[in-house]
């Protein structure tokens, strides 16, 4: 008779050592060459890191900088927006009861889109560009969670007029992007950039905000692994075996949006990591919320690390948007998961 | 101040009264269920039990009246309170997760969970103590999707079982089940209730299994309460005609006394209109006990019916003569000599719709399925494909090849019961046409 | 359960220190200032302290290299702006004849945008950036707050700032003489020009376009430095009043407006075959009557030297033929 699966804590430790290998890994690569074994010592921090090769001081220097303060803030973002889209799209199709619930279905990253396509049209907030983009993409996101929320207060509160609300909005949202980029043909190139995904924006400053708002955003999703587990088989049960279905609803989708608004706000729009990770998750772990939700945070922070050194990898010298390459093993792969799923078993469980 | 909690009845209902917009669903309700009962709730469809139970959990909200859980009013009590005094087996779940056994009944220890709590060893043991209660022991590690109708509702069970609750609601659980399971599975519920000391409510269509099961049986009908009491006491020829409508032999059974009830026929015009009034023939092909649900459902919603070829001593030719439909009839085992074929052939003719049940089909009730074929492209059929044909084609391959061309003259598939009766109500409530 | 309320105060605190964090690190970092002996305000006001005739430099902008390699500075030019190799590279900023007079190698290549390629520059080691504005500013803030190599932007408000600007780098890299011997020439050409606009009796409709597609003609609108050029040529715009600084005029509105003259840049792989599928090109009376002709890109797209010194008597000439000398 088996008792338990295995403790929080080694299921913990090795989301963390994995996450560190990933990260390690990742820091050999980058837009300059610099040998794997001299960007270990630097990023060790060791003296001397450069003997051994025939670089002045002053590029060995440079070097260390470009670990430092070029490829560890980019790789860290890549990891916390990962994360961030991973456990969001998780929580959301637990949410909605849908398979296909992820932010961008559900227009909270359009909204966030719509914020900055503001600050690209209207050169709103020039002094503090790095300031004032990631914070109207921010608002714009949770602007669409909450009025996703108005309807999920409302008595016709139901999951399908929720995702219903949401795909609407998205539509809406697209079209009031579209007005804009009209509206201002030279921010366009910007947008449709932006729509794409890139880690570019990274540095130290973004990474500490991300890591903050993701800790506590992540940390309090994770809680709600039970609630979800009984949500799944509908909110009348739930209910009768004591989950505040609605409030928690309204929790979920707002700690969702907030997650979501930290990603988009700093990276832009990074498609189907959000999608994918928790269905890989539901493979390799299967459908237990409680592990699903960190679960799908781990995929998410590897996939979009493993599409950001693929990147590197294919055009070495390039920085495409990130995007581009999430969507381009995100969607084979995907489809990949729903010829694989094993007969009989419904969308849900994939 | 409500008394001590154990002199209270687990459930109060003081004056209830429950619409939804313009229809009103529970009139003035006043019950008290005492402690360790187990009481059924019965009555014709849409008569207020689902609604009753519903408003018990705090789904619905009521327009008056007082509904009480241990002498706590309903809404003083949180929605985890609730959790910790009420548990309810729905009538049909659905799970898309194949989650093991074991974890899906400790979801029902939700309400029992600090925050950052795991389930503790002791969870596991109560786990899986009471799926050995409901017979699932050697179970608990499968998943949830791999075991059959039956045990998944005994795992339905069981989850709400874990809740540990005072008070056990049930909404026609046994509706999707057949013969054998509903029994097993309400002998188990009456058998925790006496054991441990549940209060049991139980919304039941089945008068019989209601009689037999329950200690008490209230009588609910268009909202209203209309009988109360013991089984032997409440249940009579006139109260069946009353409410239900239909002419019935009121027996008691020689070993326990227990009543038991043999329905013969509608009384008057349907019991509510609109529904089924004046459609009809609607036309049954059935076997081995496949066509009997659907004849008893279709004489309830008020159809009038007939029946495929059947074979004596079959149950489905049990039923269809209880309930007093025309069909014709085969010495048992034989293969559909010519004549009974041509009876079938004159009752397909004037039919208005064609019911195919999901039966076992064999050598001798082949003919059932290949009589169809003409008459499906000018009647509204609908073929059950679940469990498949060629799950229950033992003609190797005959019955399946006939269900093709039927599906190609037009019969509609479909998943089950509801369908069928939607369609037919949307069949009847269409504009007459003109049949000769 | 943590109440809502609770959670989302905690949320909104923590995320109103990060922002809050990140603004006063860019702040007190921005005014930090390393050694240097030259202390410069650049066209954005922002004042920059660099040390004086630096050996290693990255040029951000073909209108600055142009500056650079007229003032003979080539040699400090260790990077310069660029796509990635795979997207165009050097090509996809500086035409062909640039990327030959001056020298460029690909081993130069810094992309700047979208995604600034920080590792690029920074194996570079550059003393000194020189950058025009279409630089992300982001980017540009990172450059100084966290690898603090300055930063000096150059992209003068008016064509008379291109003069200052040409002071400017004299005043970075002790090149003085050679300054004031291109600014004559830069002033020379200006003054010409403002004589012919006095003499002119009218100015002809013109429609200076830089790239064509099925719905019309991309060209410059007001308050920007071609529609300055066109004016300061003698010549009217026909998008002089367009509601977008960049305005596509559709085949319409040019058939309708049937501007006198025509000017169509070339180079960027552009030539005038790409152009005359354009909607009513052969309708237009300009291009009937033979008033169209082709010019680098370079000269008319870049506010620099070479848009004063070639763009703008190559305008002249073409719209008031008769009145040069």
């Amino acid at each position: 008779m088996r008792l338990r699966r295995s403790s929080p804590w080694a299921l913990l430790g090795a989301i963390v050592a994995i996450v560190a290998v990933a990260v390690t890994l990742s820091s050999f690569l980058g837009t300059v060459f610099i040998p794997p074994l001299t960007a270990l010592r630097l990023l060790l921090g060791l003296p001397n890191a450069c003997a051994g090769t025939s670089v002045s001081p002053d590029l060995c220097t440079r070097w260390g900088e470009i670990v430092w303060q070029a490829r560890l803030p980019e790789i860290v973002l890549a990891v916390i927006a990962g994360a961030a889209l991973g456990i969001s799209g998780a929580t959301l199709q637990g949410t909605f009861r849908n398979p296909l619930a992820d932010p961008f279905l559900l227009g909270i990253s359009s909204g966030g889109t719509i914020g900055a396509a503001i600050v690209f049209d209207f050169h709103v907030g020039q002094v503090a560009p790095d300031l004032f983009l990631p914070l109207f993409a921010f608002i714009g996101a949770i602007a669409t969670g909450v009025a996703i929320l108005a309807v999920a207060v409302s008595r016709y509160g139901t999951v399908e007029t929720l995702l219903l609300t949401g795909v609407a909005l998205a539509s809406l949202l697209s079209a009031v992007l579209a007005l804009l980029l009209l509206y201002n043909p030279s921010g366009s190139q910007q947008v449709s950039y932006w729509l794409l995904g890139s880690l570019g924006n990274a540095s130290w400053p973004v990474d500490g905000i991300a890591v903050g708002v993701l800790l506590i955003t992540g940390t309090l999703l994770s809680l709600f692994g039970r609630e979800l587990n009984l949500m799944q088989l509908g909110g009348d049960v739930a209910r009768s075996a004591g989950v505040d279905v609605r409030r928690v609803r309204i929790r979920l989708i707002l700690l969702a949006s907030l997650t979501t608004g930290v990603a988009v706000a700093f990276t832009g729009i990074i498609g189907f990591v959000g999608l994918v990770s928790p269905h890989v998750v539901r493979r390799i772990a299967g459908t237990d919320y409680r592990y699903v939700l960190p679960g799908s945070a781990l995929v998410g922070a590897v996939f979009l690390l493993g599409a950001r050194d693929f990147a590197l990898l294919v055009y070495p010298t390039s920085l495409l948007p990130i995007g581009i390459f999430t969507a381009f093993f995100g969607a084979p792969f995907f489809i990949y998961l729903l010829f694989r799923r094993r007969a009989g078993s419904p969308m849900g469980s994939l | 101040m409500s008394g001590t909690p154990a002199a209270a009845p687990p459930l109060r209902l003081v004056g209830v009264s429950v619409s939804y917009g313009a229809r009103t669903a529970l009139r003035k309700i006043d019950l008290s269920v005492r402690s360790g009962e187990f009481v059924a709730l019965a009555g014709p469809n849409g008569s207020g039990k689902t609604t009753l139970l519903r408003t018990v959990l705090g789904f619905v909200t009521p327009n008056a009246g007082r509904v009480e859980l241990f002498g706590d009013a309903l809404e003083s009590l949180s929605i985890l309170e609730r959790a910790r005094r009420v548990a309810w087996l729905p009538q049909e779940e659905s799970p898309r997760d194949d989650v093991r056994l074991i974890d899906y009944v400790l979801y029902g220890r939700y309400a029992f969970h600090g925050l950052l709590e795991g389930d503790s060893e002791e969870d596991y043991r109560l786990g899986h103590s009471i799926l050995e209660q409901v017979g699932l022991a050697d179970r608990a590690d499968d998943g949830l999707l791999s075991i059959s109708g039956g045990e998944r509702q005994r795992a339905v069970l069981a989850r709400a079982l874990a809740q540990t609750t005072p008070l056990l609601l049930l909404d026609e659980p046994t509706s999707h089940l057949d013969i054998g399971h509903q029994l097993d599975l309400l002998a188990r519920v009456r058998d925790l209730a006496h054991r441990r000391e549940v209060t049991v409510v139980a919304a039941l269509h089945d008068l019989n299994l209601a009689a037999r099961f329950a200690d008490r049986i209230v009588v609910l009908s268009r909202g209203r309460c209309v009988a109360d009491g013991p089984p032997s006491e409440i249940l009579s020829e006139g109260l069946l005609a009353q409410v239900w409508g239909v002419v019935a032999d009121l027996r008691r059974e020689p070993r326990t006394g227990m009543p038991y009830l043999i329905a013969h026929h509608l009384t008057t015009a349907p019991r509510r209109p609109g529904s089924g009034t004046g459609f009809g023939p609607v036309h049954v092909v059935g076997g081995g006990g496949a066509g009997a649900p659907y004849l008893r459902t279709f004489a309830d919603d008020g159809y009038s019916l007939s029946v495929g070829a059947l074979h004596l001593l079959d149950t489905d030719a049990e039923v269809a003569e209880a309930l007093l439909i025309r069909g014709p009839i085969e010495a048992p085992f034989a293969p559909l000599g010519p004549e009974v074929r041509e009876r079938h052939r004159a009752l397909l003719a004037v039919a208005r719709a064609i019911a195919v049940a999901p039966f076992v089909v064999g050598p001798s009730n082949l003919a059932n399925l290949e009589d169809l074929l003409p008459y499906v492209r000018t009647t509204p059929s609908f073929l059950v494909s679940r469990p498949s044909i060629a799950e229950r084609d033992f003609t190797g391959g005959r019955a399946t090849q006939v269900y093709q061309q039927l599906r190609e003259a037009g019969a509609r598939e479909v998943t089950g019961m509801e369908e069928i009766v939607r369609e037919l109500r949307a069949l009847s409530s269409g504009p007459p046409t003109s049949s000769a | 359960m943590v109440p809502l309320a609770w959670l989302v105060v905690a949320i909104l605190i923590v995320s109103g220190i990060g922002i809050a964090g990140a603004a006063v690190y860019f702040a007190t970092t921005a005014s930090g200032a390393t050694s240097g002996n030259l202390t410069i305000t650049d066209d954005l006001g922002h004042r920059v302290t660099l040390p004086y005739d630096p050996a290693r430099v990255v040029v951000l902008g073909p209108s600055i290299m142009d500056s650079m390699y007229r003032l003979g500075l080539r040699s400090h030019v260790v990077g310069v702006d660029c796509y990635a190799p795979a997207f165009g590279g050097l090509s996809s900023d500086y035409s062909p004849d640039q990327i030959a007079r001056w020298n460029l190698s690909s081993s130069m290549c810094i992309q700047a945008e979208p995604t600034f390629d920080f590792e690029a520059l920074l194996a570079a080691t550059p003393q000194v950036v020189l950058a025009a504005t279409f630089v992300p500013a982001g980017a540009l803030q990172e450059i100084t707050d966290t690898f603090r190599i300055p930063v000096v932007v150059l992209q003068p408000p008016t064509l008379s700032g291109i003069e200052i600007d040409v002071s400017l780098l004299a005043r970075i890299f002790g090149v003085t003489a050679g300054a004031n011997a291109l600014n004559t020439q830069l002033a020379t050409e200006l003054y010409n020009a403002t004589v012919v606009g006095a003499n002119a009796s009218s100015f002809p409709t013109v429609l200076v376009t830089y790239y064509v597609d099925a719905n019309g003609y991309w060209t410059f609108g007001p308050g920007t430095f071609g529609q300055s050029l066109i004016e300061l040529a003698g010549g009217s715009s026909i998008a002089a009043n367009a509601a977008f600084e960049y305005p596509e005029l559709s085949g319409e509105q040019v058939l309708v407006a049937n501007p006198h003259y025509l000017v169509y840049a070339t180079g960027f792989g552009l030539n005038e075959s790409a152009y005359t599928s354009a909607p009513f090109w052969g309708q237009l009376s300009a291009v009937q009557s033979g008033n169209l002709t082709g010019m680098d890109s370079s000269w008319l797209t870049e506010a620099d030297p070479t848009m004063i010194l070639s763009g703008l008597p190559a305008l002249l000439a073409f719209f008031h033929p008769s009145s040069l000398p």
